[in-house]
């Protein structure tokens, strides 16, 4: 991302052009909206009609009616972008060439501001936070022989530690694609799953893989192989791991062609790591597939107390359509007593193929929902009834993160 | 195919020893001995009329024997007549004489070839590269002061650039050298390495482009004539800021006999380490901790070329017949990725040709029938070299090293394209009268493509070779209804046929790899006409609806993740034109012109690449819109030869009338509402111009001496990366308002032969920007020899 703060006297020269020049900006003047102390934020995604998108994060106050898109109050992140929220942080990870790390923040008036000057010559798989004050990043890709850890400051937004790993020591397989990543007591979990540089095809998924390192220190501890479960996690979208309050890990299998599997095996579910183990609990399974009647689930979200937000996909793996993301329901999960719950009144929608830009807040879960004429609308879903409400609709290509400070 | 064209050529030239009786053939030459080109000549009392080519020729056929009158008539020269008793056995040569008294009247100019070409129905601008060519300068610079055209260029010498005409850029317009058609050149020969000394003149057609040009262009054509004197000499060097040396020897003899030869070398080289305000990159912190003034450290540029045509002229059977031979090289390193962001220090490219070449022309071959062919095959290689190994470099020249990666700096590749084309033009004008004419030409164009990358020997591309072959017929009429009017319809029809192979059933146990075929043809049509209201005003108009057929990789992808789409169809435009343009003189030695033009382009069915965030698979689509409303203006005066001024500006609002945009992972239908509908494309320049002026003293220290100061000027509004409407004003990335300023001092001596100039581009050392956070070069000198010599 190249934003003004890096054109430092050039920028002020700039904003001095356009403040005196007339412009193609046809932008009438207008109020800024105020800003709750906590307000929703969205980062909206448009396509050029050239395929090239850019995206603008904005403050919303309501999401439950009226229209929500950008119109000149939005931060402008040109190029590709991932949008995560980390307590009161929203971060951008990508950019237009190079990848930088950006830290979206409300500042004492309540404007979401821009903070952090990271960059990065390649790209960051997922960024987690690992303790009260630290996050970690992780630069991992198929293509690439290193696996790259670093652990950032929250508050200066600095790096204070990197490590490198070859991946040759840690798998002689090509290449490990990136599928979920936690922090659990003194372990850091990385669960990858096989998939072709070249080709994405996916050569090898009868076996799960976490590697562990210790943590703080990075270093690699063991690997995880597990074949009770295949493949851990799908491509881009980054939830093959969560953890629950008591530091428990739990993977995810489905190899859903929807999200990237050439092939795929029966063996789908859920397998857990007690919290401080480098093994797999071998007295936990969850036959997802089983208790939903055929169906994988492929997005997470942690609610509490066991309770799992998901996006389940509704074909069977030999009906869905490779790189689809779809077709999706939603549904709660109960990861202890491994109930399933299909949520009343959100209608059957294809996912984005990215991470899934839903937020819980208020006990509520909020999710942009596509509909068939392409249209997006914010769903409110109630996980404890397991109903949804339609909210407001969003006019962009699509929604890349939804959050609320 | 070769074959084929041989075998043309050999009934063209029998069809000439059948019908070479009765000939009458000659040369007009002005006063001061150049060929008077467009000169009228004809036999009174008889059909017999044409006018002259640009070497001031004209020939009849098929004149019977007897006694005639010959008249030859041409604008400030006194008319000329002469008996003749036919047939002759010589051809004539004639020498007009000035006509002092038709010279003083302000109603007349002589016309040069190039106000002849931008007097065409078309609309059409031509550079007068002559007034050029002591200068420092690439086609790209003299291209970049027309109206309507913007070159972005990511660089210095030789970079890499966008030509933009009229909005439309990229593979949409057409680039021809002596009317071969360039796109398979290579980049060792392109407008940023083509020296200005080796050219004539350049023609730029807006939207409309004349048949005689065949090819599928969505949005103009832009044609470089090399220079035809028979006998000359032109050596040049120039030497000057970030170690930039360029020289050029370009040269033509031309015997009694007809024998000629034509010849030219060229050299460019620049280590372009210009200095630019850099964001600096910390390895240990991964953090850019502040902008600091650079220099650019690995981005050389070098390319050489040779040229050598040899063959006969002012042959009975051929006015030009000519073999030819083009080489060049360059290599190049690359700097920076997309933006100054990412920065390399090891990344390289370059690309080789080699281009035989075939030209025949004549005119009158059978009476009032002309004929031209030009044919051009291509042997051309080039290469990206990215196989630097975990190491990774900052603005400061400083590398990281990683120990065990073999992760190249951008993407590790040693990708080696092949490339291999045809092309012929067969041109043939037939004057039914001297109002009526018909115009027929014939192109043909085949190219092949093989890549190949050592470093990943699994990509698909290395393992399916593409070819495309693509056929143009396009037939004009031009119906000159009087002296004031004329007009042009033509219609054009497009045929291609492309093959490539493709994978089926990727990693399954049915895997196989199938041939695919696709044909398309499309048709084109257009009118032009100009009317003089007075000799002095004249307004043009011009339509064409125009298609670009689709590229082999648009159509078939790469064989794996680029997904072939054989339903995609041409691009296509309708292309409008209208303008005025007056000429007039205020008082005797004042003269001014004046040129304005609206421009309409509403483009349909425009190809782009399709993006799915969730998937690495792409294709090509026909999605994008776009519509251009824009205005043009050009000014210039002159006083005497001492004072010039002159300027153009461009307004061009480019807007996106897509309904739809297409991404097939939002919902099954793939298509979703266009929110940028009627916004303004974002990055590209809206508005822009130059200014330029200059002064000219004669014999200044010494006889025969011209001494010339001139000053440009280059103005481009800013403009967003982004859509205007859209993100808060302190976080849009900008392209910002560009003011450049150059200035040169020219100095002749002896007429012309020696001329020595200075020259300081962008004095004012300005921050320049064509691409976002591309810096261009400061401020920068050049000091420029050459020697001419016409003879």
């Amino acid at each position: 991302m190249i934003s003004i703060r890096k054109t430092g006297k050039q920028a002020l020269l700039l904003s001095a052009i356009a403040a005196i020049t007339f412009t193609s900006c046809k932008k009438e003047d207008k109020v800024s909206t105020p800003i709750e102390d906590n307000p929703f934020v969205l980062s909206l995604a448009y396509q050029g009609s050239d395929g090239t998108f850019t995206y603008y994060t904005l403050p919303v106050n309501d999401v439950m009616s009226g229209t929500i898109k950008e119109e000149g109050e939005g931060i402008e992140q040109p190029g590709y972008y991932d949008f995560t929220q980390i307590e009161d942080n929203i971060y951008s990870i990508g950019g237009l060439d190079d990848v930088d790390l950006v830290n979206i923040r409300q500042d004492a008036d309540g404007n979401l501001t821009e903070y952090g000057d990271i960059s990065f010559a390649n790209s960051l798989a997922d960024l987690i936070k690992a303790d009260a004050n630290t996050l970690v990043g992780v630069e991992m890709r198929s293509s690439s022989d290193q696996i790259v850890f670093h652990t950032i400051d929250m508050g200066t937004v600095r790096i204070s530690n990197t490590v490198n790993h070859k991946v040759t020591d840690i798998t002689s397989l090509k290449g490990p694609n990136y599928a979920g990543m936690r922090v659990s007591g003194n372990y850091l979990y990385l669960s990858y799953y096989i998939g072709d540089p070249t080709t994405f095809a996916t050569p090898t998924v009868d076996t799960a893989y976490v590697a562990v390192f210790k943590y703080p220190e990075l270093s690699f501890e063991t690997l995880i192989k597990e074949t009770k479960i295949g493949s851990i996690g799908g491509f881009n979208i980054k939830s093959g791991l969560i953890t629950d309050e008591k530091g428990d890990v739990y993977a995810l299998s489905h190899m859903n062609p929807a999200n990237g599997y050439s092939q795929s095996s029966d063996s789908t579910g859920m397998m857990k790591i007690k919290s401080g183990q480098t093994s797999f609990d071998e007295d936990y399974y969850f036959d997802i597939q089983a208790k939903s009647g055929g169906k994988n689930a492929t997005h997470l979200v942690y609610l509490g107390n066991g309770k799992v937000f998901a996006e389940m996909n509704a074909e069977d793996v030999s009906a869905q359509s490779r790189w689809s993301d779809g077709p999706l329901e939603t549904a709660i999960i109960d990861i202890y007593t491994q109930e399933i719950t299909f949520v009343a009144g959100v209608p059957q929608h294809a996912g984005t193929g990215r991470r899934l830009p839903a937020v819980h807040t208020d006990g509520m879960v909020y999710l942009p929902v596509t509909h068939d004429d392409g249209d997006i609308y914010v769903y409110q879903i109630d996980p404890g009834k397991a109903t949804a409400k339609k909210g407001a609709k969003i006019e962009a290509n699509f929604v890349a993160g939804l959050f609320r400070l | 195919m070769g074959r084929k064209f041989v075998l043309l050529l050999f009934t063209l030239v029998s069809l000439i020893s059948h019908s070479q009786s009765g000939n009458l053939s000659g040369k007009v030459l002005l006063d001061d001995g150049m060929p008077a080109a467009m000169a009228h000549v004809m036999l009174v009392g008889t059909k017999h009329a044409t006018i002259t080519d640009q070497n001031g020729k004209f020939s009849f056929e098929g004149v019977t024997k007897g006694d005639f009158t010959l008249q030859v008539s041409y604008v400030g020269m006194k008319n000329y007549w002469q008996q003749l008793h036919l047939p002759l056995n010589q051809p004539l040569n004639i020498t007009l004489s000035n006509n002092e008294e038709l010279l003083s009247d302000v109603t007349v100019a002589v016309k040069s070839v190039v106000r002849e070409t931008e007097e065409l129905p078309y609309a059409v601008t031509a550079i007068d590269a002559k007034p050029l060519q002591n200068l420092n300068l690439d086609v790209n610079q003299a291209l970049n002061t027309v109206s309507g055209i913007r070159i972005m260029e990511k660089g210095g010498l030789g970079s890499k650039f966008t030509f933009t005409l009229n909005g439309f850029s990229g593979n949409q317009v057409k680039f021809f050298m002596d009317g071969i058609p360039m796109d398979h050149f290579g980049s060792s020969l392109s407008l940023n390495n083509l020296p200005i000394n080796m050219i004539d003149r350049i023609e730029v057609y807006k939207g409309v482009v004349p048949v005689h040009l065949g090819s599928d262009a969505l949005g103009g054509a832009v044609n470089i004539i090399t220079n035809k004197k028979r006998n000359f000499l032109d050596l040049s060097y120039s030497y000057g800021s970030f170690n930039t040396h360029r020289s050029s020897l370009n040269t033509a003899y031309t015997s009694k006999s007809g024998f000629t030869t034509r010849a030219g070398l060229s050299h460019n080289y620049s280590d372009n380490n210009y200095t630019v305000l850099a964001p600096i990159r910390d390895f240990d912190e991964h953090r850019v901790v502040g902008e600091r003034e650079v220099e650019r450290f690995h981005d050389r540029y070098r390319s050489g070329s040779a040229r050598l045509e040899l063959g006969v002229v002012d042959k009975k059977f051929a006015d030009d017949l000519l073999f030819g031979i083009l080489a060049s090289a360059n290599d190049q390193q690359v700097q920076t990725g997309a933006t100054m962001s990412s920065v390399y220090g090891g990344i390289t490219q370059n690309s080789k040709s080699v281009i035989p070449t075939l030209r025949y022309s004549k005119t009158n071959l059978l009476p009032g029938l002309d004929v031209r062919l030009n044919s051009a095959y291509n042997f051309s290689e080039s290469q990206i070299i990215d196989t630097l190994r975990g190491v990774t470099y900052n603005w400061l020249g400083d590398t990281a090293y990683t120990p065990g990666s073999n992760d190249g700096e951008l993407q590790r590749t040693f990708t080696t394209l092949t490339d291999r084309s045809a092309s012929a033009q067969l041109n043939a004008n037939y004057t039914i009268n001297p109002q009526h004419s018909l115009a027929l030409n014939y192109s043909y164009n085949y190219f092949k493509r093989k890549s190949f990358d050592t470093e990943n020997l699994d990509k698909p591309s290395n393992k399916f070779p593409r070819s495309l072959s693509k056929q143009i017929i396009g037939l004009s009429y031009q119906y000159d209804i009087s002296e004031k009017w004329r007009a042009i319809a033509f219609g054009k029809l497009f045929m291609m046929n492309a093959l490539t192979y493709k994978q089926l059933d990727f990693a399954l146990e049915t895997q196989r790899t199938e041939a695919v075929r696709n044909g398309k043809q499309n048709f084109g049509y257009g009118l032009a006409t100009y009317f003089f209201i007075t000799p002095k005003l004249q307004l043009k108009a011009s339509y064409e609806r125009t298609s670009r057929l689709p590229d082999p990789d648009e159509i078939f992808g790469d064989g794996l993740f680029v997904n072939a789409n054989p339903d995609l169809k041409p691009e296509q435009s309708h292309n409008l034109n209208v303008g005025a343009n007056y000429n007039t003189s205020l008082a005797k030695n004042h003269k001014i012109n004046v040129e304005g033009s609206f421009v309409y382009r509403n483009a349909t069915d425009l190809i782009y690449q399709i993006v799915k965030p969730s998937s690495p698979e792409t294709s090509y689509g026909n999605v994008s819109k776009t519509r251009n409303l824009g205005v043009e203006g050009n000014f210039r005066y002159r006083f005497k030869e001492l004072f010039h001024l002159g300027g153009n500006i461009t307004f061009q609002d480019i807007t996106d009338r897509a309904d739809s945009i297409f991404n097939e992972s939002y919902n099954n239908a793939g298509y979703q509402k266009n929110y940028q509908y009627g916004f303004r494309l974002p990055n590209t320049p809206y508005l822009f111009g130059n200014v330029n002026a200059g002064v000219s003293f004669k014999d200044v220290l010494a006889k025969r001496t011209t001494l010339g100061i001139n000053y440009y000027f280059n103005f481009v509004e800013q403009y967003f990366l982004s859509w205007a409407e859209l993100g808060s004003a302190d976080t849009k990335k900008v392209i910002p308002r560009q003011n450049s300023h150059s200035i040169e001092l020219t100095y002749s001596l002896q007429g012309g032969r020696y001329n020595i100039a200075f020259e300081c581009r962008n004095f004012t050392d300005e921050l320049l920007y064509d691409r976002f956070y591309l810096q261009k070069p400061g401020r920068a000198f050049y000091v420029k020899l050459r020697y001419a010599l016409d003879y």
